[in-house]
């Protein structure tokens, strides 16, 4: 079912990862994803998943949420994985099948390949369950506000994110009810050819649009009404400010990159 | 400073045709009344009389095609004053989904006073206090959209009142709303203007909410038809029901029973002045035999 | 053999997550031919997500529902053949409105059914007949129409596919009396002109309380209580306990009874109420 999509989903909480500055989370992302593709063996890559635990304990976010996050990936870590097993002849060699080889270098390359991946989806879910769509635009606003000096208009892009977000779970909702009418009507959405239910679709996504628009209008009369007048004089509710906590966070990330590059140069890679 | 909060004078307007020939009729037609600092005020109409345009036209987001728009003497007209315009006059629109904007409750009421420039434990304070009014401060922090469409809609007012308007302008809140959500936003509605003496203009098709209000204007065909006291209004069942409105069902059957050549008077509102009169005139020999 | 049946019809959302939640729980109900049905419930009570099962939109988690005897789910077929037997309109035209004109836009059953064009067009004609719609409507744009207007275009759009059963969830909500007053008089004309059976699904017990021969009382997933207009207007302790709204002039009479006045309690109707007063008022004014 489509209400079953999780992205962007936050779920409100009182832990220190939630508490943490929102533009300290989102750089510590990005350092974190760099730092996954930087690691070379199992050994950098068991810290970033000890890093990783860590954080989702300490958020009380459950494993099993965090499992849904990666759903949606499996079918890419799967084929990724076996192509690494196909193409990769490193190693010792298990099985022979004609060109094709499987050696335990593949199998490493393999394993390591989805995790990897699977780190950096739940990295990423990690960022958007804690914080709230609202904090994170903020914090991407004020960290890309330097644009603005080469006129890119950060405030609007960051209004549109948190209005888009705000919308996501509403819209789900409305093509719920669209398609449930529709079928009352005795439309097949779900049997034929892929141009049968292209066009099968039409009767769907017509009221959308047309209902989006309308939205959109109300929308824009309703902050109008709220005095909104763009990014200038605006003041916010919720002040970002540096706290132990997010030094400590830093700190603890420091201490990985060490690591990190400390096993990258004594251990083997095994990429 | 006027006492006269909002005031509309000779107000005529008409929405935009399609294409540059069509003329569509006038919306609102040479529209005056005003209203007072701390009045209830109840805009009573059919869909399509004309009676939502009024809210649009209340706070400069729609400029009357003739006559003129005052809020607290300031001209919607003048460009220059929208900004305080809207901060002065507040308008709730009927849809809750489609005026929130934040994804966490707290965060939407603070949407209008973070536009004000208010500082924030200013900003703090007034969401909370906002929150509290309309009964919404235990949900500060859920996701609006899994919320209840009553409850929807009393964070919006709460986003409303947490810039400090001095009226309130709420066009047909309770439209989209079930029995249960509907009660919840009148009764939040008649609290702001009752204990905090908020100015309230509220505009519905719903009789039995418009009852509570302590004067009513009823629109039909892009005018005003009547405006008055709810007891002077109802009283004119014959009018009301003409301009497609229904009528109190204590004040029908008060009819109802006149019509049988039972005495009753022309101003009965409620289920309790019904009984209270019926008692007082016909229970009386009820006393009397038992 | 009722033309429409449940069997413990039970049905629960996002069972195996923490979000399960049980929507309707071991319903039992029938619905007779010609039989206009009112089925009343707040938001939550269930009485939405019942009657999607009725044509077979949400699969029951356990029991059965039977349109004459047989079960909509046992074959494809059968299940397809629900739709169009049992026609289902939902609250918001909004939400099904899609095409360029009126006409086509009504036609999208009827031809979703594999009917041919002449027939389609007489089954178009006449739903539209039904609703009022006028052929100067029939050629605009869907979303040109007001308010009132998309909603009868809606229901005829469903209408059309000429179920044996015509199902509208809160065919009233967001209309002002006159559309209100409308709509409701249209469906009854509809089921006088073709014997159809008709259910309306409402939180409000006006909308029904005029014309239903029987109401289903939902609460809690349950079926609460299921008789006629006058027996569910007299259990006034049931109605409050759901939360539903007792009608005024009932309340009225109740009030006065309890002071002491000799009046009947089980009307609900202005034109009745009057007719009792009346005879308590001008016996009583004489005795004076």
């Amino acid at each position: 079912m489509i209400k079953d999509i999780t992205i962007g989903q936050y779920f409100p909480g009182n832990s220190v990862i939630h508490k943490l500055d929102p533009r300290g989370k989102l750089v510590l992302t990005f350092v974190y994803i760099i730092l996954i593709f930087l690691c070379r063996n199992f050994a950098a890559l068991g810290v970033m998943l000890l890093y990783l635990l860590a954080v989702v304990l300490l958020s009380r976010i459950s494993l099993k949420m965090l499992a849904k996050s990666l759903k949606p990936i499996l079918l890419i870590v799967l084929i990724t994985s076996l192509l690494q097993i196909l193409y990769n002849d490193d190693g010792r060699v298990l099985w022979e099948a004609g060109r094709f080889q499987l050696t335990t270098g593949g199998i490493f390359m393999a394993i390591f390949t989805a995790v990897r991946i699977a780190a950096l989806v739940a990295a990423s879910s990690m960022l958007t369950y804690t914080t709230s769509p609202t904090l994170l635009t903020d914090a991407i606003e004020r960290l890309f506000s330097p644009l603005k000096a080469v006129h890119i208009n950060v405030h609007s892009i960051a209004m549109m994110m948190t209005i888009a977000l705000r919308f996501i779970p509403t819209l789900i909702d409305e093509v719920d009810k669209i398609m449930s009418a529709q079928k009352a009507r005795g439309a097949q959405l779900d049997t034929g050819s892929i141009l049968q239910r292209g066009k099968a679709l039409v009767p769907v996504f017509i009221p959308l649009f047309v209902n989006s628009f309308t939205r959109a209008y109300d929308l824009a009369f309703a902050m109008e009404c709220r005095c909104y007048r763009g990014g200038e004089g605006r003041t916010r509710l919720k002040v970002m400010k540096l706290r132990l906590r997010d030094y400590m966070a830093f700190l603890i990330t420091a201490l990985c990159i060490v690591a990190i590059a400390v096993s990258n140069y004594y251990l083997t890679a095994v990429i | 400073m006027t006492e006269n909060i909002l005031e509309f004078q000779n107000v005529s307007f008409r929405y935009e045709g399609s294409s540059e020939k069509e003329q569509l009729p006038l919306a609102v037609r040479d529209v005056s009344f005003s209203v007072k600092k701390g009045d209830f005020v109840a805009i009573l109409g059919h869909n399509g009389s004309g009676k939502s345009t009024l809210a649009k036209l209340s706070n400069s987001i729609l400029l009357p095609e003739s006559g003129k728009v005052l809020v607290n003497g300031m001209d919607t007209a003048d460009e220059s004053l929208s900004y305080d315009i809207r901060r002065t006059v507040g308008v709730v629109f009927q849809n809750p989904d489609n005026q929130i904007v934040a994804s966490v409750v707290e965060e939407d009421v603070a949407f209008g006073p973070e536009n004000l420039g208010v500082p924030p434990e200013e900003i703090r304070k007034r969401v909370d206090n906002a929150l509290k009014a309309v009964g919404m401060y235990e949900y500060r922090k859920h996701e609006p959209h899994k919320l209840s469409g009553g409850q929807k809609q009393r964070v919006a007012i709460a986003g409303m009142i947490a810039m400090l308007p001095e009226c309130i302008v709420l066009d047909e809140p309770t439209a989209m709303l079930d029995p249960r959500g509907r009660k919840e936003v009148m009764d939040t509605i008649l609290k702001l203007n009752r204990e905090m003496g908020m100015t309230v203009v509220f505009i519905t098709h719903f009789m039995e909410e418009a009852v509570r209000a302590s004067r009513v204007i009823v629109m039909d065909n892009a005018e005003i038809l009547m405006d008055g006291t709810p007891r002077e209004v109802f009283r004119q069942a014959d009018r009301v029901k003409a301009a497609g409105l229904d009528v109190p069902k204590p004040a029908e059957l008060a009819r109802a029973l006149q019509k049988k050549g039972v005495p009753m008077p022309d101003d009965i509102l409620t289920a309790s002045e019904f009984t209270e009169y019926f008692l007082k005139r016909f229970g009386e020999s009820n006393n009397a035999t038992t | 053999m009722p033309l429409l049946e449940t069997q413990n019809l039970s049905y629960v959302y996002s069972e195996n997550t923490p979000f399960r939640m049980v929507a309707i729980d071991d319903v039992n109900i029938s619905i007779e031919k010609g039989e206009l049905v009112g089925i009343i419930g707040h938001t939550g009570s269930g009485k939405s997500t019942l009657v999607q099962h009725l044509n077979g939109l949400l699969e029951p988690t356990s029991g059965k529902v039977l349109l004459n005897g047989e079960d909509i789910s046992s074959s494809k077929a059968a299940k397809r053949a629900a739709r169009f037997r049992v026609g289902l309109c939902f609250q918001y035209p909004e939400y099904q409105l899609f095409e360029s004109t009126v006409r086509k836009d009504i036609a999208f059953g009827p031809h979703n059914m594999g009917l041919s064009a002449p027939e389609i067009e007489q089954r178009v004609n006449r739903a539209a007949a039904f609703v009022g719609l006028r052929p100067e409507h029939m050629e605009k744009s869907p979303f040109d129409l007001s308010g009132g207007e998309k909603r009868r275009v809606a229901i005829a759009g469903v209408m059309a596919m000429e179920p044996e059963i015509l199902i509208l969830d809160e065919p009233t909500a967001g209309l002002d009396p006159r559309g209100r007053d409308t709509i409701l008089q249209m469906l009854l004309d509809y089921r006088k002109t073709t014997g159809n059976t008709v259910v309306i699904v409402s939180h409000s017990m006006d909308d029904v309380a005029q014309f239903a021969d029987r109401v289903i009382v939902m609460n809690g997933g349950k079926v609460e209580f299921c008789g006629s207009v006058h027996e569910v207007f007299c259990r006034v302790e049931m109605l409050e306990r759901v939360g539903l709204d007792v009608p005024q002039v009932t309340g009225i009479l109740m009030e006065l009874h309890k002071r002491g006045l000799p009046v009947r309690t089980d009307i609900y109707t202005v034109e009745a109420c009057a007719e009792e007063l009346a005879r308590v008022a001008l016996q009583r004014g004489n005795g004076v």
